[in-house]
């Protein structure tokens, strides 16, 4: 199958009248613009667990695939750790029994499988359009304590690759990315090369209003998006 | 795989704005203006917006009131239509009805600036709304920018223009000066136009555009970062236009460039974002969206209105500093430790002085002088202390910056000790000098022998702390 483009994605979630993509069509969309993604996988039933297995590097993240469900983890429907194929048979089992459960009659179309990225400095990277400055983007310290914290920096259209470096050093934890008590620097490219690929992303397509990378995983080399969230419409 | 989309127009974006001067030059510059609803009764607002004119304009003034024909020595009209020429500029004050219609009569005659002073407009429900619709339709079909409505207008030193229908003893106008004022309040700008005469702040422009059908701060900051009179631009705001951010965060990156614009925001409180669908969205906020803007566009933001003055006055006199390394020399313990943490407060630094420098400086004063940094030449210190140790510090190339603070209480120090700091700040103008005193009467005196040569002073650590800030202009101050 021909790999869709940016309009295609996007489009063909709008036509099905969705607000929000799937995760793999928000990877794809990501990957597009240079924002490194975690490696992933559509297994559609049993059986395609196998091809999934040699393309997908080991631990793996399932993730149940549903356009009902928007809580996944909620429904029992996100099992994370999963060493072989062995493992990810029982997954997909333990997960379809579970959102059948816990979700019943939620339609579900297969299980995304993602390479379970190594765990990080946890930031957070995001977009919303506007009314004043159209395209924004944000970086902070991500995780869960994200909204806690409040510990994030904003910059607007029209955004330099430079603005993005700039935001970086525009939180109060900005130390922890030179490196703190033993822990290692961070990519501070890396992480400013997703921020540039969400705000082009952002800025060429006007039907997305908003989008959440949370986390991201930032490393002494590179950076990886562990979860994607894109608001379309 | 890593598509490049359209990267060649986020690198010359804002192509075509900005090459030429915005056409506000009427506005500021005319050289004839109509006023309609002018009046000759005392107390009216038509009375006052013509005595202001006729105080300091030296082009023509049109007074426009079908009532008069001769009064205070000028000829009136009864409309645009009968004016000699079309007037490069109309001053509209009359009810907001009645605008639509000369706008259009100002439109026949060729003229292409109204500045509309009348409420009633937008801000006064749904037919105001309409009003104003209909006015800027008019305005476009003839090509008329417009300032306004519900403003009071402009304001040029240089050429007396002075739309403020404010009367001279309830609004004293300021001295003319390097400073151009941009706000979105009326009587805030009213007000501190006031207190900046009384202060002796000098400004060369100011604008209030109120409703702004038409002008608003974009296109005042792209007009006043071309205008070579003025050096430093301040701004009160409460919100852009929608869809304006673009343009504000190109022009004002290019102004930046060229002269300091220091804003101060009114309306931070955030509105609730509850209902928001991403993290993002629920962290947003206006608000916190246009600090960020801010810095991105190299706009220092004020956190108060004194804040605006403080950082004005030192960037109108001052140039940014290469670092932000400041030394200190004092003459009282007290002031110097609070102007140390206000300095820290802002991410300024108070480094130690090399044990070369201290060493040199010990052999010049006796040893209760403390030579760390600050400097405290302590009470008894007279104006050659104050010499040696400013000299000494800023030939050896350690301090970015200098603050000098100089209590005049003590009877040693004489009010020349301002012309002995002007001129070693002047000798060394790569280094950015601010000055301290506290008190009445002789500090008063020093205040006004040093900011004759230019050089700022502030009242209080705190917003001399301010000032520094503003000069060491960095983004990663905080």
């Amino acid at each position: 199958m021909r790999e869709m483009d940016s309009t295609e994605i996007i489009d063909k979630a709008i036509s099905e009248g969705r607000s929000k993509l799937l995760e793999d069509e928000a990877y794809d969309l990501l990957s597009l613009y240079g924002v490194a993604v975690p490696d992933h996988c559509i297994a559609r039933n049993i059986e395609e667990l196998g091809s999934c297995a040699n393309k997908v590097r080991y631990p793996h993240v399932l993730k149940v695939m549903s356009p009902d469900i928007v809580h996944k983890s909620d429904v029992g429907g996100v099992i994370v750790g999963v060493k072989n194929i062995d493992e990810d048979i029982d997954a997909y089992k333990r997960i379809v029994e579970s959102v059948n459960k816990k979700a019943p009659g939620s339609r579900v179309t297969g299980v995304l499988v993602q390479h379970m990225v190594p765990q990080g400095l946890e930031v957070i990277v995001g977009g919303i359009r506007d009314r004043f400055f159209d395209t924004v983007v944000m970086f902070g310290l991500g995780g869960i304590l994200v909204e806690v914290l409040r510990d994030v920096s904003f910059r607007v259209s029209p955004l330099t690759y430079n603005d993005a470096i700039e935001m970086l050093d525009d939180i109060q934890a900005r130390k922890v990315l030179y490196g703190v008590r033993g822990m290692p620097p961070r990519d501070r490219n890396a992480l400013a090369k997703i921020i540039y690929g969400v705000y082009q992303l952002m800025d060429k397509h006007r039907n997305i209003k908003e989008i959440d990378l949370n986390p991201v995983m930032s490393y002494e080399r590179g950076a990886c998006v562990a979860d994607a969230r894109v608001i379309i419409g | 795989m890593y598509k490049k989309p359209y990267i060649n127009q986020l690198i010359h974006c804002g192509c075509g704005i900005m090459n030429q001067r915005p056409d506000l030059e009427p506005f500021f510059n005319p050289s004839s203006i109509a006023i309609v609803g002018a009046s000759p009764k005392e107390g009216s607002l038509g009375r006052a917006i013509l005595d202001n004119l006729l105080l300091r304009y030296k082009g023509i003034i049109y007074p426009i009131n079908p009532k008069y024909k001769n009064e205070l020595g000028l000829t009136w009209y009864s409309s645009i239509s009968e004016l000699p020429e079309s007037p490069e500029l109309v001053i509209i004050a009359v009810r907001a009805d009645f605008v639509p219609r000369i706008l259009e009569e100002a439109g026949e005659t060729g003229c292409k600036a109204a500045i509309i002073i009348s409420g009633g407009f937008a801000e006064s429900g749904e037919r105001g709304q309409q009003l104003q619709e209909e006015a800027y339709r008019i305005a476009q079909k003839y090509g008329i920018r417009v300032v306004g409505p519900n403003c009071i207008g402009v304001y040029n030193a240089l050429t007396g223009v002075d739309t403020f229908f404010l009367p001279q003893e309830r609004m004293r106008r300021p001295p003319r000066g390097p400073i151009a004022i941009i706000s979105q309040s009326g009587a805030f700008l009213a007000s501190i136009m006031d207190w900046a005469a009384l202060e002796g702040i000098g400004i060369a422009k100011a604008v209030n555009f109120g409703n702004k059908m038409d002008v608003d701060e974009v296109d005042m900051l792209e007009y006043f970062g071309w205008d070579d009179d003025i050096r430093v631009i301040l701004m009160y705001i409460e919100g852009l236009k929608p869809g304006r951010g673009r343009d504000f965060i190109e022009i004002a990156k290019r102004v930046t460039a060229r002269k300091p614009v220091i804003l101060l925001k009114g309306g931070k409180t955030s509105r609730g974002a509850s209902a928001a669908a991403s993290h993002t969205a629920a962290l947003a906020g206006d608000y916190n969206v246009l600090k960020g803007a801010l810095k991105q566009a190299r706009i220092l933001e004020a956190d108060e209105v004194l804040d605006l003055f403080d950082m004005g006055k030192a960037l109108a006199n001052l140039r940014y500093s290469r670092g932000r390394r400041v030394a200190i020399v004092t003459n009282a313990g007290g002031p110097g430790v609070i102007m140390v943490d206000n300095l820290i407060k802002y991410k300024l630094e108070v480094p130690e002085l090399s044990k070369e420098l201290q060493e040199r400086l010990k052999s010049m004063f006796p040893p209760r002088v403390a030579v760390r940094n600050p400097v405290d030449l302590t009470g008894d210190a007279n104006n050659e202390a104050y010499e040696k140790a400013l000299t000494t510090i800023v030939e050896s190339g350690e301090a970015d910056i200098i603050v000098v603070i100089a209590l005049m209480q003590p009877p040693v120090l004489t009010v020349e000790l301002g012309d002995l700091i002007a001129d070693i700040a002047w000798k060394h103008h790569g280094i950015p000098f601010i000055v301290v005193t506290m008190g009445s009467e002789i500090a008063k005196k020093l205040e006004e022998r040093v900011e004759g040569r230019g050089i700022p002073v502030y009242n209080f650590p705190e917003r001399a702390a301010r000032a520094v800030y503003a000069v060491a202009h960095c983004s990663k101050c905080g």
